[in-house]
């Protein structure tokens, strides 16, 4: 097994650690927190990178746990999570460009993602947007493949349905 | 067109059946700008699937080298005899080309630019020194050849 260094292996997973992280606090100044204290954990563990089978799989778990602890100490400072949120945007009925609507729908979407319960939305952002193996993620949400997959079919019917409603109302 | 295959797909990513290479093939059919009106509704989703937010640059990597005390990376480099006794042969080269100019402007500040007339005296000087220097019968030998022609030509005494 090839020798892994933290500035060639760890460091550029920076960024896919930064998108969980922003999917599970939803705000960019906790999840950049996040990355961080990762980052420095993971180091802090460096005489045992050998032992580890994935050392992307690896970081993203210690990524979701230290985000896991940020929200429940957000929660338990009152802060309604809320906060982060648009409010819903109600202006793209009045806007008739085409790529603006593109750009409302897209907003819709990342709303309907984030407002998704928690294991659900990382599941779905693993999947969908990181392309991650059900075994990966199994692996690193430290959850069987069935509740992988079971979490996935519950967000994407939801996403779906909350697709169609919209729709329904006219979007 | 066809799209009973991607409705297919799509009816199995709902229920979480694609495989990822299946996703992939959505999400490539989607990024077209131009998809038929029943598939635009979900368009968006997997456009937004696409987008990858590149948010933390180099000053992120750049405090989190100096937290893990990792400094710049420390490259081996090779080093050359040669390389490394460059600047040496620099400065041999300099002080070459000094004492060849030197050695060379020595020659005019020797012979110096005095006064041509004095110069030329001098040199005049020199020429009859070197003659005096000759061994004397070399001299003599010398008037001798020149003087016996004139004495031995008979129109001479006429």
């Amino acid at each position: 097994m090839k020798k892994i260094k933290f500035r060639a292996d760890i460091l550029p997973l920076k960024n896919e650690l930064y998108r969980l992280a922003l999917r599970i606090t939803l705000n960019p100044a906790e999840a950049e927190d996040v990355v961080q204290e990762t980052m420095i954990k993971v180091w802090n563990r460096r005489d045992k990178w050998d032992e580890i089978e994935s050392i992307d799989a690896f970081c993203l778990t210690i990524c979701r746990n230290i985000a896991l602890d940020k929200m429940r100490k957000m929660e338990n400072q009152n802060t309604s999570l809320e906060d982060g949120h648009d409010a819903p945007d109600s202006s793209y009925a009045s806007n008739p460009e085409e790529q603006a609507m593109q750009q409302d729908r897209i907003q819709l979407v990342r709303r309907l993602i984030n407002n998704l319960p928690e294991k659900q939305r990382s599941v779905m952002q693993l999947r969908d947007f990181e392309g991650k193996s059900y075994k990966e993620i199994a692996q690193i949400m430290a959850i069987s493949e069935e509740q992988v997959k079971i979490n996935i079919f519950r967000a994407r019917q939801t996403i779906r349905q909350k697709f169609e409603q919209t729709e329904n109302y006219g979007l | 067109m066809d799209y009973k295959y991607i409705e297919q797909l799509l009816e199995r990513y709902w229920e979480g059946e694609t495989t990822l290479q299946e996703e992939h093939i959505l999400r490539t059919f989607f990024s077209q700008p131009e998809i038929p009106e029943e598939f635009q509704k979900f368009q968006a989703l997997f456009i937004c699937q696409q987008e990858k937010e590149e948010v933390l640059g180099d000053d992120f990597d750049a405090r989190i080298l100096e937290m893990t005390g990792e400094t710049e990376p420390k490259k081996a480099k090779i080093v050359v005899l040669a390389s490394r006794l460059k600047p040496l042969f620099k400065a041999a080269a300099i002080v070459a080309i000094i004492l060849t100019l030197g050695n060379a402007a020595q020659a005019p500040w020797n012979y110096g630019w005095d006064n041509p007339q004095d110069e030329y005296a001098k040199f005049h000087q020199q020429k009859e020194d070197s003659v005096n220097m000759l061994s004397p019968i070399q001299a003599e030998n010398v008037t001798d050849s020149l003087l016996a022609p004139n004495s031995d030509d008979p129109k001479y005494y006429e």
